[in-house]
């Protein structure tokens, strides 16, 4: 699903934030990238969902090379990736309900399917009671279930989550690495960033370890 | 996405509630810039309908010094009524002359007894075609070289010099229309972006989940052009509240002009142009504003 090959990802007057990785991520794999801060791990992520192009190297997606792929066509390839950050990024001025319905909003999609699977997708995450709040009337852990039912509510191919359970308490982590599972045994693809041992230890997968921007280590459970 | 303008047009009217401030800002600074272009344009109008109306009641007067026999004139009439600027030519002869001055001295007019009634010369009065008063000296030129005419007279130099004030009017209402619309550009431009600067979060979300550059951009494009719009119409109200209220007595004497009865209010044309004027100046202002703020990629 995902491949890499030798890619570098450099900074002005930094050193390298991603040094000559390759690897390759298989459809329906649940993968973590670990390592310590400044490793790399959202480098990664960010290459990988074209927020940012690699130095050097190439990345493929579902066998498409997206390395120099233009501002045109980046939001179509975004249409088949779900993407979960650590600080929810939320849209304040818009009610639950309306979070989760804008990825479909800006699909096109018709306005019956729009609240169909937005319903779904809340009552997959327990909050289809909650969907006229606002974001901010909502605790931490239930904006981050918003924020995992508005990436999963398109079916993506590939779940991208930079820390998603960073800021939460340890019982809201659970509920959201359920959500996690549960969206990887319907067949997306997981690439979750965590520093969180305890988690893996907990839900054992296919870990990738980044050290200093060098991919250090590669073990499956 | 056209099918989508409904939803887009709302989401503009949503921004605009959240940012009531910013947007009335915006919205005024467009309606006091193009209220102040719409000022001069009356002006300029006015004075534009004033010089035509005084251009085509002026006349070229020839004198002639040696007035011709029947069959002369009528010669010297049907050729100068040949003359393609020309749209009418009236004989005055002296006795008509003589009762016209008569007439203008009113009560004075005892000033002339014992005068003759053929102590004025006969004259031709030559008008030309409205839209020919640009071409008077030239006429009066071509005029000069018949030697049935003497001397000729028109209000050449007066002409000239109003002609001149109406164009640096023009000049001026152009320069400083553009001067105000480029403000009002800059203006409507800097309040979008500060209302872009407050959805940072927003729009990198909308990039996050795959909106294109053209999703994103429309409800701010359609923002603009709302309050450009809304700009636009406050200018007209503003400008027709002046006219009603004072241009309307006074612009005459604004504009030293005496012999102007009703100052016109802009023409319908005009008002649109102004109120279309107020959206474009919105829709570019939020395209100069939106160019730095919508990225999908870094480096």
């Amino acid at each position: 699903m995902i491949q890499l090959f030798n890619v570098t990802k450099d900074y002005e007057r930094e050193q390298s934030a991603l040094n000559d990785i390759t690897l390759q991520i298989d459809k329906g794999e649940f993968v973590y990238l670990t390592g310590p801060s400044g490793a790399g791990k959202s480098t990664l992520l960010k290459l990988i969902c074209c927020a940012e192009r690699p130095t050097r190297g190439q990345i493929l997606m579902d066998g498409r090379n997206i390395t120099s792929l233009g501002d045109r066509a980046i939001p179509y390839l975004r249409r088949n990736l779900g993407i979960v950050f650590q600080d929810f990024k939320l849209l304040t001025r818009r009610t639950v309900f309306e979070n989760v319905a804008f990825p479909l909003e800006v699909q096109g999609r018709r306005r019956m399917e729009i609240s169909k699977k937005v319903y779904q997708a809340l009552k997959q995450v327990g909050l289809e009671h909650r969907l006229s709040h606002y974001p901010l009337q909502l605790s931490g852990g239930e904006q981050q279930r918003v924020a995992v039912a508005r990436a999963l509510v398109v079916d993506p191919l590939v779940l991208l989550a930079d820390e998603p359970t960073g800021n939460l308490d340890p019982d809201v982590t659970l509920d959201i690495m359920e959500l996690f599972k549960g969206a990887n045994a319907r067949g997306t693809t997981i690439v979750m960033a965590t520093h969180d041992r305890g988690l893996i230890w907990q839900y054992p997968r296919r870990v990738l370890t980044l050290e200093a921007g060098r991919l250090s280590g590669d073990q499956k459970p | 996405m056209i099918g989508q303008l409904p939803y887009f047009t709302v989401r503009a009217l949503r921004n605009m509630r959240n940012s009531p401030v910013l947007s009335a800002a915006a919205i005024f600074t467009v309606g006091v810039a193009l209220a102040l272009l719409a000022f001069f344009v009356i002006a300029v109008l006015n004075v534009q309908r004033l010089t035509a109306s005084w251009a085509a009641e002026l006349a070229i007067v020839a004198y002639l010094e040696q007035p011709p026999d029947a069959a002369g004139l009528n010669r010297l009439l049907s050729e100068i009524r040949a003359y393609p600027e020309v749209a009418e030519v009236r004989h005055i002869s002296r006795q008509e002359a003589f009762q016209r001055f008569q007439k203008r001295l009113g009560s004075d007019a005892g000033l002339l007894e014992g005068l003759g009634a053929d102590f004025l010369p006969a004259s031709l009065e030559i008008r030309l075609k409205p839209e020919q008063h640009a071409q008077t000296a030239a006429v009066a030129e071509r005029l000069s070289r018949n030697r049935a005419l003497g001397e000729l007279h028109y209000g050449r130099e007066w002409l000239e010099r109003f002609e001149a004030f109406l164009s640096l009017l023009r000049t001026l209402a152009a320069g400083l229309g553009g001067f105000l619309i480029l403000a009002a550009l800059v203006i409507v431009a800097n309040t979008i972006k500060l209302t872009l600067y407050a959805r940072q979060d927003e729009l990198e979300a909308m990039t996050m989940v795959g909106a294109t550059a053209l999703f994103i951009k429309l409800p701010y494009l359609i923002e603009g052009a709302l309050q450009g719009l809304l700009g636009g119409l406050l200018a007209l109200l503003v400008s027709f509240a002046a006219y009603f209220l004072v241009l309307r007595e006074s612009l005459g004497s604004i504009l030293l002009l005496t012999g102007i009865d009703t100052i016109h209010f802009l023409p319908g044309l005009w008002q649109a142009a102004i109120v279309l004027a107020g959206a474009l100046i919105g829709v570019l202002g939020s395209l100069l504003a939106l160019r730095k703020f919508v990225r999908f990629c870094q480096g």
